[in-house]
């Protein structure tokens, strides 16, 4: 099977969380999984422009599905939002022709191809876990994670609302968990592995942001968790980066080692270069290390 | 169909003399069908195991909205779930609602959740707003929530209510979208003003569990959705919810993608910047800071004019509700 895909990072992994997309990319090549930049892709508008301009919005996910259908390629992402965004769109698409209509009728005048409604919209996670035989991908583990015990974070937007994702989401949804298995970890079970990171009210309800980061990594700690990883870049951003900040505010020290997925499969992978683990504010270096892997 | 046997591990809560709830774990076997609600279940543990298990029910149908509790580890009807959904390695895990203080058991004091009801003013109210004309559309938008049944399962689930005592919840907005979309409400714009202060509309974290947690098919965060849309085209923009909002549409016009340099500054302003400087610093100890001209993409003279375009032809997209046809 030909695993080639329009690949759509999102702007934080373009920024901030490039580490997300150096790794992304370093074990999608591992994995023969050949991931094709998209030149014409804006921003998704995430959940604002949703509200500041729908009709706006519809178009704009119209326009980045396009360019993907006119490559002849599913779209792939590694960002929660993006891919609730770009889905939430094309399931509107698919089920509202009448709408999709409307929509192409703006955007070809503006020059846009039409979009066919033809795609799939992906996050990186599900096609190594869904479309790749597990041994493919155990046959690249050239250090088996040895028991570390990860704590899955699976976030918001890849998981709700469940009937519109092209894999299996809501309560359903265990990519991470089977991931985790697989690279030769332990997943941990703790309250919090499917609520939010407070990403998108970071500047407006920054408290609340703060309390909902320290509750998540204080629920996985206590549960034994050694490290975390997310499959978004926003919630890396959050869980990771604001956790010293979180810390501040609840006035208690968490220190629990946070990463992106593709950041541990590049681990177990041996990709080393690619892992960008000294990006990350809460280091996992020593957690590795304990297992063996350093 | 067979009989399946299965632990019911319940969350048994007390008073203690000096006001604090004394919490235990208790497990209770049962046999049953797979498709057995978990409420006939809880009732035959109260008739034949204990009778001091205390927990809220009535109609039986899911329309009472009395039974719900959080069971593995959701927030559900007990009425309406069927125990073989719900059993990990045939456990059943049963504790009260959460974010309201518990009374006993299952049962929790409701008060807080219709509190924040009460405070949207749950009535149509006489004023300037109010249409005259019905078309046959009226209904499109309100129908979408008159479905609610206050049973308080969003709230429960609700992220931000974890955090935030302050914070309205999904139903009580969902109704507030219930007034500000019916033709009749006199007081839309008064109400769109009141729910963009602090800890109402803006709040929400757009995490979408209400959406999976309600039993009715609400989808309480698209309401918010709407509502933030209709305060926007309201000219409601003061505060860091709609200048957030709004600066994704100002970049992705101009740009395409998102300015993240700016973004703290165009959201919080320039005092709420100086705030946050600690944390800034913080960030850039790790190279986490955004360049402040980010990639510009291909092609962006077709989205100004698809802007351009929609600014001079709107374009309806909003979801509409089922039309209600009666019986």
């Amino acid at each position: 099977m030909r695993l080639d895909f329009a690949y759509y990072p999102g702007c934080a992994a373009k920024q901030v969380q490039k580490e997300a997309d150096v790794a992304a990319r370093a074990v999608a090549n591992a994995l023969n999984i050949t991931l094709h930049d998209m030149p014409r892709a804006t921003c998704c508008g995430a959940v604002s422009l949703r509200e500041t301009k729908p009709a706006f919005s519809l178009a704009v996910a119209a326009r980045i599905l396009s360019e993907a259908e006119e490559s002849g390629r599913h779209l792939v992402t590694i960002c929660n939002t993006c891919l609730q965004t770009l889905t939430h769109a094309n399931h509107r698409f698919k089920n509202e022709p009448e709408l999709l209509d409307k929509i192409n009728h703006v955007i070809v005048q503006a020059g846009v191809r039409p979009y066919q409604a033809t795609i799939q919209v992906y996050h990186l996670l599900w096609v190594i876990t869904d479309q790749l035989d597990p041994k493919v991908v155990q046959a690249k583990v050239v250090k088996p994670l040895n028991g570390l015990r990860v704590a899955p974070f699976y976030g918001c937007h890849n998981l709700r609302p469940e009937e519109i994702f092209d894999s299996a989401a809501g309560e359903k949804a265990d990519h991470l968990d089977r991931l985790i298995t697989l690279l030769g970890g332990e997943p941990v079970a703790y309250d919090g592995h499917d609520k939010c990171c407070g990403f998108h009210v970071m500047l407006s309800d920054k408290r609340e942001m703060r309390a909902m980061v320290a509750k998540n990594c204080l629920n996985a700690k206590n549960a034994g968790a050694e490290v975390m990883i997310t499959p978004c870049t926003l919630c890396d951003m959050s869980m990771g980066s604001f956790q010293g900040p979180a810390e501040k505010a609840i006035g208690q020290s968490i220190q629990l080692p946070e990463m992106n997925f593709a950041q541990l499969i590049a681990v177990a992978m041996g990709l080393n270069d690619s892992a960008g683990l000294n990006r990350l504010h809460v280091p996992p270096q020593a957690a590795l290390a304990a297992r063996g892997l350093s | 169909m067979s009989e399946n046997h299965y632990t019911f591990r319940i969350q048994r809560n007390r008073k203690a003399a000096d006001g604090r709830i004394d919490s235990r774990w208790v497990e209770y076997p049962v046999s049953a069908t797979p498709t057995t609600t978990v409420l006939t279940l809880l009732e035959e543990i109260k008739g034949e195991q204990d009778g001091s298990l205390t927990f809220r029910q009535s109609c039986r149908s899911a329309i009472c909205g009395s039974c719900a509790m959080k069971i593995g580890g959701r927030t559900r009807l007990a009425c309406k779930t069927h125990v073989e959904s719900v059993a990990h390695n045939g456990v059943v895990e049963i504790a009260p609602q959460a974010n309201q203080p518990v009374l006993k058991d299952l049962a929790i004091d409701i008060g807080p959740f219709f509190t924040r009801i009460h405070a949207i003013r749950p009535y149509l109210e006489d004023g300037p707003d109010t249409d005259l004309v019905l078309e046959q559309s009226a209904y499109d938008q309100v129908n979408h929530v008159t479905q609610c049944i206050l049973c308080g399962s969003c709230y429960s689930d609700c992220v931000m209510a974890e955090v935030s005592q302050e914070f309205i919840g999904p139903a009580a907005l969902a109704k507030a979208f219930r007034f500000v979309s019916d033709p009749r409400e006199g007081q839309k714009e008064r109400r769109l003003e009141q729910l963009s202060h602090p800890h109402m509309m803006w709040t929400c974290a757009r995490c979408a569990m209400c959406v999976e947690s309600c039993p009715k098919d609400v989808k309480p965060m698209e309401a918010i959705v709407k509502l933030r849309t209709r305060g926007i085209a309201k000219g409601l923009k003061d505060g860091p919810g709609p200048k957030h909002a709004l600066a994704f549409h100002h970049d992705i016009q101009k740009a395409g993608s998102l300015n993240e340099f700016t973004l703290m500054m165009r959201t919080v302003g320039i005092l709420g910047t100086l705030e946050e400087l600690g944390t800034a610093f913080h960030l850039m100890k790790k190279g986490k800071v955004p360049s402040p001209l980010p990639h510009k993409s291909k092609g962006l003279e077709e989205l100004a004019k698809i802007y351009e375009i929609l600014e001079e032809h709107p374009l309806d997209v909003e979801t509409k509700a089922k039309e209600v046809v009666p019986e």
